[in-house]
């Protein structure tokens, strides 16, 4: 599996469009930035809505009708963030899959989109009986805090991926090079 | 039901904003009118370089402060403080988008009162974790940034940007909004939304520079 992941990286590193987007200056930071201030956009209502169901925000406004609303701009910030994102990855695609940050990130971003769902869906079901409570019920509470903690931790992960602790090129840990994915003779990143 | 009367009481409650000043019926945006000019005569006046030359030994001690020595010492540490700061940044933007998207007459089902008055709140918790956090990173490359224009021109942003938050728009939006212009209140909304953008993207220049 990683060498597969290692070979399709190789390949999209290889391709002209990789090269022209991790050389220029400007466009990658221009890309990068949109990534990073989009987060207003996305994670920014996202945890509003989050903490208005904690009770911790926004207290007298209708929390379901608030979430509906603010749907369509937070999911217009996720598709720029996405994007951005695959652009991101494509500029340094085979560093980017060979870091311990970038796998853990991924799987969080599964875990986070698993608990949108059901967030969702549970929130949906039981919205007309606690729409103007101070807070919600306590499954949807537990929804809001694991969507704060896991969100943070992504952000966490996308800057620690700036930096080469754990990349594979220095010697590290059997579980580490384990997690990262390390190739035995990978020469290029 | 009961938080349609509060809004409806909460539009109403002017009383102490149409106080008469002896600078006029807007004394808050009246004095960030004039501070942000101040601000302006400086940066285009000899001071400025004599100021910028006084203030590097500041910047020289804040890398000896604690902060300093943990953010030059532990790249974890900064780089987790970057995160916060990143997090926060984030809620700052979407509470401001929130509360001026409302004002431009989006999401017109959601109370105004409520939206606005709520935002605030968060937004004033968010930009207080924004300068905790940015002064930590500050003085972890206090030097570096100290030779950085960008940096200037954040800083510049973000007082004009606090300016703006506290003394134009809050007493324009603690008014009743049924009777200021809804032109007025649409531009406001429009300049918050750009000053903090402007803030944030000089933010993620200063990484580039």
């Amino acid at each position: 599996m990683n060498q597969l992941i290692f070979d399709i990286s190789v390949w999209l590193d290889d391709t002209a469009w990789s090269t022209a987007i991790h050389e220029s200056y400007y466009l990658y930071n221009w890309i990068e930035s949109t990534h990073v201030i989009t987060l207003m956009l996305s994670l920014g209502i996202l945890f509003l809505i989050d903490l208005r169901m904690l009770g911790w925000a926004l207290p007298n406004v209708p929390a379901t009708r608030l979430a509906e609303r603010l749907n369509t701009p937070m999911l217009i910030g996720f598709i720029v963030m996405f994007i951005t994102g695959i652009l991101l990855f494509y500029a340094v695609p085979v560093r980017s899959s060979q870091s311990l940050w970038f796998r853990i990130k991924m799987v969080l971003l599964v875990v986070c989109a698993v608990n949108a769902y059901l967030f969702h869906r549970r929130m949906t079901q039981s919205m007309s009986t606690w729409e103007n409570e101070p807070r919600a019920p306590s499954t949807l509470r537990k929804g809001a805090m694991i969507s704060l903690a896991f969100w943070t931790v992504i952000v966490l992960c996308g800057r620690f991926i700036a930096y080469d602790w754990y990349d594979c090129e220095y010697p590290q840990p059997d579980l580490v090079r384990a997690l990262a994915g390390c190739i035995d003779g990978q020469i290029r990143f | 039901m009961s938080s349609a009367t509060n809004s409806t009481n909460n539009l109403s409650n002017n009383s102490s904003s149409d106080r008469q000043s002896p600078i006029g019926p807007y004394p808050r945006a009246t004095i960030a009118g004039l501070a942000l000019l101040v601000l302006l005569a400086f940066s285009f006046s000899g001071l400025r370089a004599e100021t910028w030359t006084a203030l590097l030994p500041f910047f020289e001690w804040m890398e000896t402060t604690w902060f300093g020595y943990v953010g030059k010492t532990w790249g974890g540490a900064f780089a987790t403080i970057q995160a916060g700061h990143l997090v926060s940044l984030g809620v700052l933007g979407g509470a401001v988008l929130f509360s001026d998207g409302r004002l431009l007459g989006l999401y017109s089902s959601l109370p105004l009162r409520e939206v606005i008055d709520g935002s605030h709140q968060v937004f004033k918790w968010a930009l207080a974790v924004v300068v905790f956090t940015g002064v930590f990173m500050a003085c972890g490359v206090a030097v570096k940034v100290y030779y950085l224009p960008v940096f200037w021109y954040k800083m510049l942003t973000l007082t004009v940007g606090v300016l703006f938050a506290f003394y134009v728009r809050k007493p324009l939006i603690d008014r009743d909004l049924s009777v200021v212009s809804p032109l007025v209140v649409k531009l406001t909304a429009v300049a918050s939304i750009m000053v903090w953008f402007t803030v944030a993207a000089t933010g993620r220049w200063i990484g580039f520079s």
